[in-house]
């Protein structure tokens, strides 16, 4: 592992966290004075114990929380000044992604994916067109007309991952996303999520899982009681 | 019609068929309310409506009676006729001769009329009999009038019944009354059981507006397709309503047609008209997308 810099993303940062701290309960932080920046393309891990503050990170970047101090600049959108019609156009340009996947159950596997094409209001031909193109990038072409339910757990996931990715954001947050997956699947989802990374979203991923982190060897915050303890860059393991 | 828009308004067709078929027990219940709901005021309207009717038939008889001086020229009984159907609240005139007075004398006096046959001459004289406007069928606009009419030139005395005049003004207002108060509750009532109805099934479907906030849907994009499932949802319901109401009147109505004739004489109940029936189903409708509205904004689905 080596140190690294909160502030190491620069002018071209698309997240930047400057001293922001949550508190829920007066005298309670579920975030604390945390700085950082996550750059165009970046993969990064957050990690830390259950209760560290991770999810909250991840929802005041999307704009679900405000945070009780400092400041939130997202794709050059201040969070905390955001006004409520200004959110849905900040989140169409971020995919996020849960550990309970977040699928409509009454929806094919088609219509869940283009729901984040229907609304900006894709055409017909271009929605059909991008789901399938991102069908096929997951591999779930052949299962666009299944619901949900009848997906395998992976499966579900990869739909959500496609859901996310669909519309091209420049951000990708993912909380959880192998937290109910077995080893094997875990693998699958990551990396179509580092693929992600790699056609220039930036990748925000939260996991407790650590081994996760040493396999993809990526730059890696710690949380801990809401505060960021720790900004590394972890080396992949010799093979 | 520009690509997006074409493709926002497939989106919303297509979710409001997704969410009615989604729950159709749900989407059936919230029908069925707001039918049942429309009954009972399709119900109310239809009483009150044909309670107006027969009063406005009783107010046909709401008539000033001008009796004339004998004589009058034509020119001159042409011109009193004019002026006096320009008097505010007249609707008509009807003019009654001497000759048709003592007709309808004659007819009054059932067993008796053989006491005319000795008259030389006929005693009674012409009048113009002036029928109100629904509007002016009270006390005030009868005295209003009467006091324009006295004194005109060819007029000699003026005659109405004023007793059935207070009465007839005291049910109209009675009825109106009536009409304004259960009317009244029964909308709040409908209301907030269509409201509650559709927030019950609304709730049931939280998750699928949390997501839909996730993939950055605005507050419109969200709301529109439940607004229209309401609509529709209420519109089957105010037609499902209509189609009960129709029914049980034409069922009901032979089973109390002596009771009905013996109490309302010749005036025969009447069906709500069209134009009512319409703005009825189209209140359901409303009724349905209002309570979607109300749902959302309680349960603060799409905020």
């Amino acid at each position: 592992m080596s140190r690294n810099g909160a502030t190491r993303a620069g002018a071209g940062a698309l997240v930047r966290l400057f001293h922001v701290s949550k508190s829920y309960l007066a005298g309670s932080w579920a975030l604390r004075d945390v700085s950082l920046e996550l750059a165009k393309g970046e993969f990064v891990f957050l990690t830390g114990p259950s209760g560290a503050g991770k999810t909250t990170l991840m929802r005041m970047i999307f704009a679900d929380e405000q945070p009780s101090e400092g400041q939130i600049i997202v794709l050059g959108r201040n969070v905390g000044r955001l006004g409520p019609g200004a959110v849905p156009s900040l989140r169409r340009r971020i995919g996020v992604v849960f550990q309970d996947f977040k699928l409509l159950p009454r929806r094919t596997v088609e219509e869940n994916v283009a729901l984040a094409l229907d609304v900006i209001g894709a055409p017909a031909r271009e929605r059909r067109a991008r789901v399938f193109a991102m069908l096929k990038r997951v591999g779930l072409q052949h299962r666009r007309y299944h619901y949900p339910l009848s997906l395998s757990g992976g499966e579900q996931q990869r739909v959500a991952i496609a859901r996310a990715l669909v519309n091209e954001p420049e951000i990708l947050l993912a909380d959880e996303p192998t937290g109910n997956l077995d080893p094997e699947l875990t693998l699958e989802i990551m990396d179509l999520i580092a693929d992600a990374a790699a056609r220039g979203t930036a990748v925000f991923v939260a996991t407790h899982d650590l081994a996760l982190v040493e396999r993809y060897g990526r730059r890696a915050l710690r949380l801990e009681g809401g505060e960021l303890v720790e900004d590394v860059i972890v080396r992949r393991p010799a093979p | 019609m520009t690509g997006r828009f074409r493709a926002r308004l497939r989106y919303v067709l297509r979710t409001t068929g997704t969410g009615l078929r989604a729950s159709p027990l749900t989407a059936l219940v919230a029908t069925f309310t707001i039918a049942l709901a429309l009954l009972l005021m399709g119900s109310f309207v239809l009483l009150i409506a044909n309670m107006e009717q027969i009063l406005d038939r009783f107010g046909e008889e709401f008539r000033i009676s001008a009796y004339l001086e004998d004589g009058l020229a034509p020119a001159e009984l042409e011109l009193l006729r004019t002026r006096v159907s320009a008097a505010p609240g007249v609707e008509r005139v009807d003019l009654v001769s001497k000759e048709q007075a003592l007709e309808r004398f004659r007819a009054s006096q059932i067993g008796r009329a053989a006491l005319l046959d000795g008259l030389d001459a006929n005693p009674l004289p012409a009048s113009l009999e002036l029928v109100l406007a629904p509007t002016h069928r009270n006390r005030e606009s009868l005295d209003r009038l009467a006091a324009a009419l006295d004194g005109l030139p060819g007029i000699t005395d003026l005659g109405y019944g004023s007793d059935w005049v207070e009465g007839y003004a005291r049910a109209v207002e009675l009825v109106r009354g009536i009409a304004a108060g259960i009317g009244g509750v029964l909308v709040i009532a409908t209301l907030l059981i269509v409201t509650n109805t559709i927030r019950l099934a609304l709730v049931t479907r939280s998750d699928e507006v949390a997501i839909l906030r996730l993939v950055g849907a605005s507050r419109v994009f969200i709301a529109v397709p439940y607004l229209l499932e309401g609509a529709v949802q209420g519109l089957l319901g105010g037609l499902i309503g209509l189609i009960f109401l129709f029914g049980c009147f034409h069922m009901l109505l032979p089973l109390f047609a002596g009771s009905l004739e013996l109490v309302l004489g010749q005036v025969a109940p009447a069906f709500l008209p069209l134009r009512t029936c319409l703005l009825l189903a189209a209140s359901g409708a409303g009724l349905g997308a209002f309570g979607s509205a109300a749902a959302l904004a309680q349960g603060r689905l799409s905020s």
